[in-house]
């Protein structure tokens, strides 16, 4: 019963501010700073006029496409390699290296990936931003599978040696399986990284064609006014299909595979 | 490549003095890196990263994984509880900056009546210096336990149900069942959260542009703040910016070696 009590309130402090955001884009641009957490008068008018200030439909195609992207693409070369790192003697120290490349801030590489993603011609396209974005979360990716897998006991790897597995059989037959809750973790953290990744798309997607949302919310508080409503609702919208997203992949989440495995 | 390619151009850029339009101008040797100390921000900035970094990262981990067992606890699934908790994880930052800022507005802001009511009329935390620290502190806690919780929820999946049981049934109190069974199963994974909360405490950016602007005077003023204001200033002053970077990272590097130090030495204890 307490533990409930404590659930509600930390659910309560968490959804504050979107709660806010959501008053924000119901109230009409008089009211921005009204003094309350709540509209005066409710319009639904930010939600349609948005439209015609950004391109939004775009702006959610690009973040999608370049996210789901960047996700599979950082956990496809992340499973293996933390499948190394966790079992290997030396994976330790490529676990250091993939945190040194994580801990430069983003700013620096910009310069450097600029002129590599010209070169290859990906410059203004999901493309170069799922290679980017899924690049950079490589680290994040296998350090948190690494996690994963060291609690797989090791006596399941050498049955399947035994039996005549080889080490990418076993990974892909064995381990692979035991690891969907850790890899469903790291697809929605990586998935949620590059969704609301900012740097990259500013500089490396400049086009109206492949402009993503992060970039589309930045451009409102250029204007002199800002239009506070519209720049909430379009957040908003961003946000929505990513909590159904999250509520799908869930149910992955819940793992307890390898119960009695080793017995 | 992630990481040489990247570097070299840095050292490059550090020991030359360099501009956007010409890169690489002239050799200048370490003369970007007394410019670089000549910043009166720069060396107080790495002080205030450290102690952001290492605050969040504690309290953020802490947090998650306190809401993870809760979760848990109430059995089942994520479920449309935990889903709402990710909610501040998949909000833009630009926006997060927003909703807070202007929750918090003294004249007007979502909080303005709230504040009045409970006697603190005009509060305004973003005007001193130890409260603008203290709102960034709360608002990127606020962002990022998300993160921690979904880490470890999924983590203790992998805790078999029926050592708790026996542990249980041996009579051992709440406390001593997550020490002995619960803990050394999730270990691996809240440290790797732990690294991850750190590093990313370490890099915070966006908040800073949107709410503080690194003030009020330089008290905000976090060293990927201070290094993106020497990149834009002048000229673009890319080698002195460049300076920065690497002490910064060094600075990084040094709080992480730390930390992974001690991650490894409690696995191996753990083991």
């Amino acid at each position: 019963m307490k533990a409930r009590v404590v659930l509600v309130g930390a659910v309560a402090v968490a959804l504050l501010p979107i709660a806010y955001l959501l008053s924000l884009a119901l109230r009409p641009a008089g009211e921005v700073l009204n003094s309350s957490l709540l509209p005066d008068t409710v319009s639904f008018d930010n939600f349609v006029k948005v439209f015609d200030t950004i391109e939004l439909g775009t702006m959610l195609t690009n973040s999608w496409v370049s996210a789901v992207g960047a996700a599979v693409l950082a956990v496809v070369i992340a499973t293996p390699a933390a499948y190394f790192t966790a079992r290997h003697v030396r994976g330790e120290r490529l676990l250091t290296v993939l945190l040194a490349s994580y801990c430069a801030p983003p700013i620096v590489a910009i310069i450097p990936l600029f002129f590599l993603l010209r070169y290859a011609g990906l410059t203004n396209g999901v493309a170069g931003l799922i290679l980017v974005n899924g690049i950079a979360g490589v680290p994040v990716a296998a350090w948190l599978l690494d996690g994963f897998v060291r609690r797989i006991p090791v006596e399941i790897d050498e049955a399947a040696a035994i039996d005549g597995l080889s080490v990418v059989a076993t990974l892909r037959k064995v381990v692979i399986p035991l690891l969907w809750p850790g890899i469903v973790a790291a697809l929605l953290v990586t998935f949620f990284l590059s969704y609301n990744d900012f740097l990259f798309a500013v500089y490396l997607a400049v086009t109206k064609e492949s402009q993503t949302l992060t970039v589309g919310l930045s451009l409102f508080q250029g204007d002199r006014n800002v239009q506070f409503g519209q720049q909430a609702a379009a957040g908003l919208l961003g946000v929505a299909p990513v909590y159904v997203l999250a509520l799908a992949a869930q149910r992955y989440l819940v793992g307890g595979l390898t119960t009695g495995a080793t017995k | 490549m992630l990481l040489v390619y990247p570097t070299i151009c840095l050292v490059a850029l550090a020991v030359t003095k360099s501009s956007l339009a010409k890169p690489l101008n002239r050799f200048t040797g370490l003369a970007n890196f007394t410019g670089a100390f000549a910043s009166p921000a720069f060396t107080p900035s790495l002080w205030k990263s450290t102690i952001f970094a290492v605050l969040v990262a504690v309290v953020t981990t802490l947090l998650g994984l306190g809401i993870a067992l809760l979760l848990r606890h109430r059995g089942g699934g994520f479920g449309v509880v935990g889903a709402l908790f990710l909610l501040p994880l998949v909000t833009a930052p630009v926006l997060v900056g927003v909703a807070w800022k202007l929750l918090l507005a003294p004249v007007g802001g979502g909080l303005a009546t709230v504040f009045k009511a409970v006697g603190l009329a005009g509060f305004n935390p973003l005007g001193s210096d130890v409260g603008a620290f203290v709102v960034l502190v709360v608002i990127h806690v606020w962002q990022w336990t998300p993160f921690a919780t979904l880490i470890a929820f999924a983590a203790l999946g992998v805790v078999r149900p029926e050592l708790l049981e026996s542990a249980l049934i041996d009579g051992a109190t709440a406390w001593r069942s997550f020490t002995t069974v619960t803990w050394p199963a999730i270990a691996p994974s809240i440290w790797a959260v732990a690294v991850l909360e750190l590093v990313i405490g370490f890099k915070v950016f966006d908040l800073l542009v949107v709410i503080t602007a690194g003030g009020p005077g330089f008290s905000t003023s976090l060293s990927p703040f201070v290094i993106y204001q020497t990149g834009l200033r002048g000229s673009f002053d890319m080698g002195t910016a460049a300076a920065q970077t690497l002490v910064f990272g060094l600075v990084v590097g040094a709080v992480a070696t730390v930390v992974t130090t001690l991650r490894a030495r409690a696995l191996k204890a753990d083991a």
